[in-house]
């Protein structure tokens, strides 16, 4: 998957490209509007990563030209001001997605594919890792075709456990994507152990690989190398 | 009471206590003065004919011009231009019962060396009888002008106060949020011209500082987010990296500090928002809806932490309030009940028309409730909490005006959030004149 990233902070997008390039992600870096609009008209993405706060101007400016060109890529804000109508103007002029900053990279990489995901209209809607499979439709998981009784948010983590696998995904960011920005500090960081021991045991019961594992410290991962 | 009353008052007031009385004095005085004076005139012009009848050597009848007179023959005489004039009410028919006010005067002729003092008197109107006169002018003036009065008050009042009416209904749409600075209808009046320059002068004042500040919490966010959004990413690549236990927990610690301190920043703009009116409520969402929504979303924490919650949600209660502060409300509540919860502790959330009253069991509060919706208080002391989640509840149920109340009573915290009536809000859109001047009233 080609992304451009537009961002006009150095540190940060050198994050980004960073571990996009980790996931296999072809990244390209632009630092101004300038550049991104000469990009965006000589080569093909598909999906575009758009700061608001661009130097030489205000980054919602490139979803009109994005339109006026019509370029078909899929758009994810990435935005520092979370403020309502950058995010009402971004979305109705054309973004699939908003994301404030600051932001796990977990989340944004889960963000980056599930606009992939619904864009491409002949994509199946059924994620599977070996003897796992999970359909985001009908929000139903199997292991090894045995329907698991999950809750909505165990399907949730466990879907983001397989997006971002052999990542060490922090309860920080468990936490932020499970319950949101704005929960206080809801995330008591038991909840997040007790989501994952409760997914454990139910892969465990339908016999399938237990590829959760704990990183000591710093939270868990996904890990595709357990047999 | 409205100023076209209040200067109505004030002037029939001064017409009636002052000017009525003295203007009534002053005429009486002149008109019995002017009475008198002719009187006066013409009883010295009988006394004068009396004289030449008297030097004719005729004798004067009883009668001189319907005046009656007296010559009397005195010793000693006064000098010709001496009258002596005297006026008195003498009861003139004791049967008609009737009093009547004479004049007198008297003056002294010599007719052939001898002396004369000649008295003629006359009747003239009494004072009670020019009151009476007067009176019916009085009153009938006075109608006239309470009439006029009435009646071209009003509508002087509406085209002479016409600017400053125009400039209440300006304030009154006043809102900052516009950014919009007020634009005021140029008077010739010079109360009303210097009320404008000040009222412009504060509202533009205002608009920039609401936008000076808008823009530092704007600042202040995207400056603050950068640098964290910056820490954080590392801090995720660097625990990726090989790294040894130790390590993990140092970074493991960081990255707890900086997602409390990306909480703070966030929550701080978000009251800040708040505080600026940014999330007004334009249409009614319906509650019932996002609390069960909160509820199922909340399920599985509620379940996992052993709790047993309860509810009772009615359909069709829709409040006026911006869609994304719903969330930001019940996150904040439902969290703050599961939070601090006791084990095996009951959640009960109850939602109807007039109220959402969420309660939980937990362990009593240790300070003063009223100060429970400060910023950075904590009932108890909780790591996991930054204590601001009540101090933002109570700031949206503020600008929606809400009514909010927190009660400890038999061992559960319970937070009642009344809505204000629908009435209420339909009164406060209209905004016609007659409105305007009732307000003014208050």
């Amino acid at each position: 998957m080609k992304v451009l990233l537009i961002e006009d902070n150095v540190e940060l997008a050198s994050s980004i490209s960073e571990f996009l390039a980790r996931e296999g992600y072809i990244c390209e870096v632009s630092y101004n509007i300038r550049d991104a609009q000469d990009r965006l008209i000589s080569f093909q993405y598909d999906c575009v990563l758009l700061d608001i706060m661009l130097p030489d101007g205000n980054g919602l400016d490139i979803l009109s030209f994005m339109r006026m060109e019509r370029i078909q890529s899929s758009i994810l804000i990435l935005s520092a001001k979370n403020s309502l109508d950058d995010k009402v103007i971004g979305l109705e002029e054309g973004a699939d997605d908003y994301l404030t900053k600051p932001f796990h990279l977990p989340e944004l990489h889960a963000r980056l594919r599930a606009i992939y995901r619904r864009k491409k209209l002949n994509g199946s809607n059924i994620i599977a890792f070996n003897e796992i499979s999970l359909n985001i439709d009908t929000l139903e998981a199997r292991v090894n075709d045995i329907l698991l009784d999950m809750t909505r948010k165990e399907f949730d983590l466990l879907l983001y456990f397989i997006v971002n696998k052999n990542r060490v995904l922090s309860r920080q960011s468990i936490a932020a994507h499970l319950w949101g920005d704005y929960t206080d500090n809801l995330a008591n960081f038991d909840f997040v152990y007790q989501h994952v021991k409760n997914i454990r045991k139910k892969i465990s019961a339908a016999n399938g690989t237990d590829y959760i594992g704990t990183v000591y410290g710093l939270g868990y991962k996904f890990n595709t190398s357990k047999q | 009471m409205k100023l076209v009353d209040r200067f109505t008052l004030w002037f029939l007031g001064v017409t009636l206590l002052i000017i009525v009385p003295i203007n009534s004095y002053i005429t009486y005085v002149s008109i019995r003065h002017e009475i008198d004076k002719s009187a006066v005139e013409r009883l010295k012009h009988v006394n004068q004919r009396v004289g030449e009848v008297l030097n004719r050597g005729e004798e004067p009848g009883e009668f001189t011009q319907g005046c009656r007179i007296k010559v009397v023959p005195v010793s000693d005489t006064k000098p010709a231009d001496y009258y002596e004039i005297t006026d008195r009410d003498v009861t003139h028919d004791p049967e008609l019962k009737d009093n009547d006010r004479k004049i007198t005067v008297t003056s002294w002729h010599t007719v052939n060396g001898q002396h004369f003092k000649i008295t003629s008197g006359d009747y003239v109107t009494r004072s009670e009888q020019i009151l009476a006169g007067l009176r019916i002018s009085i009153v009938s003036k006075l109608i006239i002008l309470i009439l006029l009065l009435v009646l071209t008050a009003r509508l002087a009042s509406r085209i002479v106060l016409a600017p400053f009416y125009s400039t209440l209904k300006k304030l009154q749409h006043f809102n900052l949020k516009n950014k919009k600075k007020l634009a005021l209808r140029p008077t010739r009046t010079k109360e009303f011209s210097e009320l404008n320059t000040y009222v412009s002068k504060m509202t533009d004042k205002a608009v920039d500082d609401y936008i000076s500040l808008k823009e530092f919490a704007e600042n202040a966010s995207h400056e603050l987010q950068t640098p964290l959004a910056i820490i954080r990413s590392k801090l995720e690549l660097l625990s990726e990296s090989d790294i040894r236990g130790e390590q993990a927990v140092l970074i493991s610690d960081m990255q707890n500090s900086v997602d409390k301190l990306t909480h703070i920043n966030r929550s701080l703009v978000l009251l800040s928002r708040l505080e600026n009116n940014e999330y007004e409520a334009r249409e009614e969402v319906s509650l019932s809806k996002y609390t069960k929504d909160a509820m199922g979303s909340f399920g599985d924490l509620i379940t996992l932490k052993g709790l047993h919650l309860e509810y009772k949600v009615a359909d069709d209660v829709d409040v006026k309030l911006h869609a994304s502060l719903v969330d930001i409300l019940l996150n904040n509540l439902i969290g703050n009940a599961i939070r601090h919860n006791i084990p095996n502790g009951r959640i009960e959330v109850v939602l109807d028309k007039d109220c959402l009253r969420i309660s939980n069991t937990g362990v009593p509060p240790t300070g003063n409730p009223e100060e429970m919706f400060q910023r950075f208080k904590k009932g108890t002391q909780c790591n996991h909490s930054i204590g601001i989640g009540l101090s933002i509840v109570k700031q949206i149920c503020d600008i929606n005006s809400f009514k909010i109340r927190y009660q400890f009573a038999s061992s559960l915290h319970m937070v009642t959030i009344a809505f204000p009536a629908a009435s209420n809000s339909s009164k406060l859109l209209q905004n016609d004149e007659r409105y305007l001047h009732e307000k003014i009233q208050l």
